[in-house]
């Protein structure tokens, strides 16, 4: 530490260097962290990003955004969206409602913590474990579809129910999106204060009134924030979708997927702008939960 | 009748008996504190009062109206949280409007109603903030805004204090008591401080295991208290053992020390053994006009405490603590000393057989 | 109230016929091998496959290699950042949670590209992709291992802590691993848990890389071809995501453990 005011009193006055100084040890000590990540997350990103907007022979070019906004590649971020969009939602509200149950239900208190422990299990149980589960529960030969047109009669596949379209995604994505939903919701629902509801009823509130003012209003950043977490999660899934449909549907995550192992777009530079789309969906995705949950940190604040 | 009434009251939870045989009655404009360590059932008393505990027994009539098993939302009374309990999402202006809004009342009397209790309560600046802006104090103000707004029967304050910093501790509670008195509100207040209760009370109910101690105002509660429980819960006090000489003249022997007392002492006989305490503040130093218990001792140990200073005596082989006023002129002996203490004959209060 | 309480365990009994009816119905089916009995003849033939037994060596020891380098990485970092630089620590956390929004697909996608050729040709050899791989994976636990340790850190004041060691006189070596690391423990171990869950059944970085050598893109390959086998290894793998999870409960809440994203 240099002393300042002593240095003034003589007459010569620096600007003073050790501020700088103090920084860039202070980086110092990060550096190792600082170059692996440049190494496998920076400059990875990085180069697609750069590979998006530019042309084979390495000029830049708007041509491959431009790209993107081609029906075929449209159809699969829309595709993907709307998977997202589904699981999010029924996701976020049925976890919403067993979190409810676990936490302000009334239920014993071991079969809160039993749920929260499976919870953390089932929403890490992904990929192709669990596409390969519900194959052999729902798939065309799945011992449910059987069993439900053998004894009940009821042909899934003939009301046009199939595990390998859309709606068979959602109802496997929904086996991780439902529990982490448990998982990001229940600190917010342990957040709601007993007293805010006691000081809502002896206002004169009913409990109906006193969810529409306060209780759904505190909840609400949390809840957003959570179902956009949601989103993102299942926007980036890639193994549960190839193993449940055989890469058969048009995902943004199967495309690339394709892509990396044999250029089905012909023309690699579309590829990584395709990739690059990605990250900025997840990107706005991620910022906007973040932003929320802040804001319920903020109100639920011990 | 009592404007607020309670009859018989008891609170079972399973085999334990969290409230029982509590009976009060208290007037209109009335200031009440419920007083007694954590557990001993005031709170819950308070609860059942707000209507969050249904009594297993007993009943409870606001004006003349039997409240007993009416829900909250029904009963018209007011209360302030421990933990303000303000609603994260209004502001200041909206948390004190929510109850009128629930009762649909016109918008033009809900913002003249707030305006009055931002005045009451001295957050004209502050009308449109969130909780999370405000400090602790500020956001209790709010809580007590907010409960008074819709004009209750009873106003119910469950240590509305406790969370807060000793200063603001001391200005918000002559504050409550100014409004309470400005708005001639009944009110019942939940403490565990007896510094407070005693402060803040028209009378104190004095709780211990689920049973009221005493009720009395706060000059009986700490001059007269009647059982063991209050005399040492209420203010600091001396204890010690002493031996009957006399009953019939009310004189004592400890540790050859003669102490008198201003009351017979019926039912005991000569030998019996009592517990006896004084409070520090009733000694003094003995001079010639005092006619009273006069005792030796021995100073150990002198201690400032700001405005009162503590020196605490060996009386006979029992320890004891004098408080006396702090003032310039004051002549303090030194440690080591012998002198003599005095106390009136009043100050001698029994607590029972040891 | 009891309304309330009738809802809340039709949600619960809900959401369990829904967990549990895929793993029973998976299991009744890994048991029916041969026409007309139940056996177990299924996970027999799995634990006999050689492939079995060398991806899952082989993704344990990934996952191994995976948590030393992310211990050893990010400990001193989030330890320095507390105790020296408080004020870069927006930075490292915002490097930390970037992972998140880099879905795993696209992460190999750019590793791929960067690393194929150039100047660090890593995919040319056996132990380069090893290592791509294990880098990957300590990329997508940053955010897991940078929460538990950061938040382990914040509660036991690491900066107080360090000052009274040093007051006493221990040098960096035994403070770093008498005292830092010990008190992380819970911290630690709920990491190295969630990371092992993570890496063991992840399929989307070690198919392009790695391809059969590891666990997950094996357990694709026989569910591809040998359905009984697979609806074993299915059981199997399930079984060890357990495991780890209750490691990680019995070891203490697992703090990093909240906003879990494994491998989709």
């Amino acid at each position: 530490m240099s002393n300042n005011s002593d240095v003034v009193a003589s007459g010569e006055y620096h600007p003073k260097p050790p501020f700088r100084r103090k920084l860039s040890f202070a980086w110092a000590g990060v550096l190792p962290f600082l170059i692996f990540a440049f190494l496998f997350l920076g400059l990875p990103s990085f180069t697609l990003f750069i590979g998006g907007f530019q042309d084979s022979e390495g000029h830049f070019t708007l041509a491959n955004i431009y790209g993107l906004f081609t029906p075929s590649i449209l159809s699969a971020y829309w595709v993907t969206i709307r998977i997202s969009f589904a699981t999010a939602l029924i996701g976020g509200l049925f976890g919403f409602f067993l979190a409810y149950a676990l936490v302000l239900g009334g239920v014993p208190s071991w079969v809160r913590s039993a749920l929260m422990t499976f919870s953390g299990v089932a929403s890490n149980f992904a990929g192709v474990p669990l596409a390969q589960a519900f194959i052999f529960t729902l798939g065309r030969v799945g011992i449910l579809t059987v069993f439900l047109r053998e004894l009940l009669n009821i042909d899934l596949y003939e009301q046009g129910f199939s595990l390998y379209s859309f709606w068979g995604l959602t109802i496997t994505y929904l086996y991780f999106q439902l529990p982490l939903m448990v998982l990001v919701i229940t600190p917010a629902l342990e957040g709601l204060k007993k007293e805010w509801r006691e000081a809502a009823e002896i206002l004169g509130a009913t409990p109906g009134q006193y969810w529409w003012h306060v209780g759904i209003p505190v909840l609400m950043p949390s809840l957003l924030g959570s179902m956009i977490l949601l989103f993102g999660n299942s926007f980036g899934a890639y193994a549960t979708a190839l193993s449940l449909t055989g890469g058969l549907i048009n995902l943004v995550t199967i495309l690339i997927g394709s892509q990396i192992r044999g250029d089905v777009l012909h023309n690699p530079n579309l590829g990584y702008a395709l990739a690059f789309g990605m990250v900025v969906v997840m990107a706005v995705t991620m910022s906007a939960y973040y932003l929320l949950r802040r804001r319920s940190e903020r109100w639920l604040r011990k | 009748m009592a404007y607020l009434t309670l009859t018989d009251i008891s609170k079972q939870f399973g085999e334990t008996f969290a409230v029982q045989d509590f009976n009060l009655d208290v007037e209109k404009g009335e200031f009440v504190s419920f007083l007694g360590p954590s557990g001993c059932g005031k709170t819950t008393t308070l609860r059942m009062v707000a209507g969050f505990e249904l009594p297993t027994g007993g009943q409870i009539t606001i004006n003349g109206a039997d409240i007993t098993n009416k829900a909250p939302n029904q009963r018209n009374v007011g209360m302030v949280f421990q933990a303000y309990a303000l609603f994260p999402n209004m502001s200041v202006s909206q948390n004190i409007g929510f109850g009128l809004r629930i009762r649909k009342e016109p918008e033009s009397a809900i913002k003249e109603r707030v305006e009055e209790m931002i005045r009451l309560i001295h957050l004209e600046k502050h009308i449109d903030k969130y909780p999370y802006q405000l400090s602790g104090g500020q956001q209790q103000r709010v809580s007590l805004a907010r409960a008074l707004a819709n004009r209750p029967q009873v106003l119910l304050l469950d240590e509305p204090l406790s969370a807060l910093d000793a200063k603001i501790r001391v200005s918000l509670r002559s504050e409550i008591r100014a409004i309470q008195k400005t708005l001639g509100i009944t009110a019942i207040f939940v403490t565990h401080d007896q510094e407070e209760a005693l402060s803040i009370s028209d009378r104190i109910v004095v709780m211990n295991e689920g049973r009221i101690e005493q009720v009395g105002t706060p000059f009986q509660i700490y001059n007269f208290p009647e059982t063991q429980f209050v005399a040492n819960f209420v203010g600091s006090l001396n204890t010690a053992t002493a031996e009957i000489a006399d009953p019939e003249q009310g004189l004592l022997h400890m540790d050859g020390v003669q102490l008198s007392t201003a009351e017979k002492l019926i039912g005991l006989q000569k030998g019996d053994k009592v517990r006896i305490a004084i409070r520090p503040e009733r000694f003094s130093f003995a001079s010639e006009q005092k006619k009273a218990n006069v005792v030796d001792c021995t100073v150990e140990n002198i201690t400032f405490l700001g405005s009162v200073v503590r020196i605490h005596l060996l009386i006979g082989n029992t320890k004891f603590h004098m408080d006396t006023f702090n003032y310039p002129s004051l002549e303090l002996p030194k440690i080591g000393d012998k002198t003599q203490v005095t106390c009136s004959l009043r100050a001698v209060m029994i607590l029972g057989q040891a | 109230m009891k309304k309330n309480l009738i809802w809340s365990w039709f949600w619960i009994i809900l959401s369990l016929l829904y967990f549990f009816v895929p793993l029973i119905l998976t299991f009744v089916f890994s048991l029916q091998t041969l026409k007309d009995q139940f056996s177990f003849i299924s996970y027999q033939r799995v634990f006999e496959d050689r492939g079995f037994i060398r991806s899952l060596i082989f993704s344990t020891e990934i996952g191994i290699v995976t948590i030393f380098l992310s211990l050893a990485l990010m400990i001193p970092t989030v330890y320095w950042v507390r105790l020296k630089a408080p004020r870069i620590r927006p930075v490292i956390e915002f490097i930390s949670l970037l992972p998140f929004v880099i879905p795993a697909i696209v992460l190999v996608f750019g590793l791929i590209r960067v690393f194929s050729g150039g100047l660090l040709p890593l995919t040319n050899t056996h132990l380069g992709t090893n290592f791509l791989l294990v880098a990957a994976y300590v990329v997508i636990g940053f955010p897991y291992l940078y929460r538990s340790i950061d938040a382990g850190m914040g509660a036991i004041d690491v900066v107080t802590l360090t000052e009274a060691a040093q007051s006493l006189g221990a040098n960096w070596f035994t403070i770093m691993f008498r005292v830092i690391i010990p008190n992380l423990r819970a911290a630690i171990f709920s990491a190295t848990f969630l990371t092992l869950a993570i890496v063991m059944g992840e399929f989307t970085v070690a198919t392009f890389l790695v391809g059969l050598k590891s666990f997950g893109p094996y357990l694709w390959q026989v569910n591809q071809n040998r359905a009984y086998e697979g609806s074993a290894l299915v059981i199997v793998s399930f079984l060890i995501t357990w495991a780890f999870m209750g490691l990680i409960v019995l070891v203490g809440r697992g703090a990093g453990a909240s906003d879990a994203a494994g491998p989709r």
